[in-house]
């Protein structure tokens, strides 16, 4: 039931004469796949700086709550370039994507890291004072940290991983592919 | 005369590198190099990278998400050095410490980022071989690690604070766009061919 939804919904998109344009553009469509890159370069690269301050490995002698105030305004620049990118990658091949398992493993680990950025900032937020300058975070920030980085990084994996054809619906998958990717009764466009 | 190159010895090394590249580049030596090599591009796909890259290609692309992540990390210390130096971020730190400990992550990410590089290389050696964006690549990444270690790097072992302004910011800019152009053209390494 959901899953046709959300395979009429892309479809809905794909039939929209910009997707089609975007998808069929060689230079557009790779710009913004470029400028999806770059926008991962920007955010993820000042957020693993973050995490791995934490994890006491880069600027240690730096107090922790500076290090991240000062590169969060970069790190959300970052984040937003990719987001709008993404949402534009996603737009142009709506269909394919939607039933992608890489794509939907990407999508649940994107709001487990925005949960987990959230309490990591929470927690930073109320006990930072007493571990500030201090080479290592607390344990518990410091598996937040490990976490951000794990997730995000299988993150770009399946970023990664969304270009090959393995679990394609087309490609007539088994049942539990079939059931992570939402392929709807073989139905499917690229 | 002496005097003069002791003074600016990198500044000259650095020109006449520039020249003999620009000279190389338009010579017929360009051409014949180009075509000796060939042997040894088609002798990489026949490695054990190459083979592993060309015929397991669940392994090629999580070495190519391992490269990603490298690139991450380094455009991230590359980001916060330079912007540093710009003076857009972390203003209330001092610049030589930014800088400093950037280069430390910037060189394990530079090693992760040639490890995994080589390795996607071997698995498509002769396509890349054809491909001018991927030598567009390889002059980006050898002008970067150029500007980073031989001019950037020892520059900014002096204070800082005694350095001119503006010749901070056009390291800054210059470092900035030189792995940003790296970033962009391993990109487009995967558009072409």
């Amino acid at each position: 039931m959901l899953n046709e939804l959300v395979y009429n919904l892309a479809v809905m998109l794909d039939d929209m004469q910009w997707s089609t344009m975007l998808h069929e553009s060689y230079y557009m469509y790779n710009w913004v796949e470029s400028t999806h890159v770059l926008g991962l370069m920007v955010s993820l690269g000042v957020l693993f700086l973050i995490d791995l301050r934490m994890l006491g490995y880069a600027y240690v002698d730096v107090p922790a709550s500076k290090l991240a105030a000062r590169l969060n305004t970069p790190m959300l620049i970052g984040f937003v370039l990719m987001f709008i990118t993404g949402i534009l990658l996603f737009y142009a091949v709506p269909v394919r994507s939607s039933q992608s398992v890489w794509f939907r493993i990407k999508m649940v680990l994107l709001v487990a890291c925005a949960i987990n950025a959230y309490l990591f900032h929470k927690r930073m937020n109320e006990s930072v004072s007493s571990w500030d300058t201090e080479p290592r975070a607390p344990s518990q920030l410091r598996n937040g940290a490990m976490i951000s980085l794990v997730f995000w990084s299988i993150i770009v994996m399946c970023g990664r991983f969304i270009a090959y054809d393995w679990f394609d619906c087309s490609r007539g998958q088994g049942e539990f592919i079939s059931f992570v990717a939402g392929c709807v009764d073989g139905q499917t466009r690229f | 005369m002496t005097t003069f190159f002791e003074d600016n010895k990198r500044t000259v090394i650095t020109v006449a590198i520039l020249l003999l590249t620009l000279a190389f580049g338009y010579s017929d030596l360009r051409l014949t190099i180009y075509q000796s090599i060939l042997p040894f591009f088609e002798w990489s796909e026949t490695t054990p990278f190459g083979y592993i890259g060309k015929t397991w290609g669940p392994v090629f692309a999580l070495v190519q998400a391992f490269h990603l992540v490298g690139l991450a990390v380094l455009g991230g210390c590359v980001l916060a050095a330079d912007g540093r130096l710009l003076g857009l971020v972390l203003t209330d730190v001092p610049a030589q410490l930014v800088v400093d400990r950037a280069h430390r992550v910037f060189v394990w990410a530079l090693v992760v980022l040639l490890a995994t590089g080589v390795f996607m290389a071997c698995g498509v050696a002769t396509k890349i071989y054809y491909l001018p964006v991927y030598w567009f690549k390889m002059l980006s990444l050898g002008a970067g690690m150029l500007f980073h270690f031989y001019i950037r790097k020892p520059l900014l072992t002096h204070d800082v604070a005694s350095i001119n302004p503006v010749v901070l910011r056009m390291v800054a800019i210059a470092s900035i766009l030189v792995w940003f152009m790296v970033a962009a053209t391993g990109r487009w390494i995967g558009f072409s061919g």
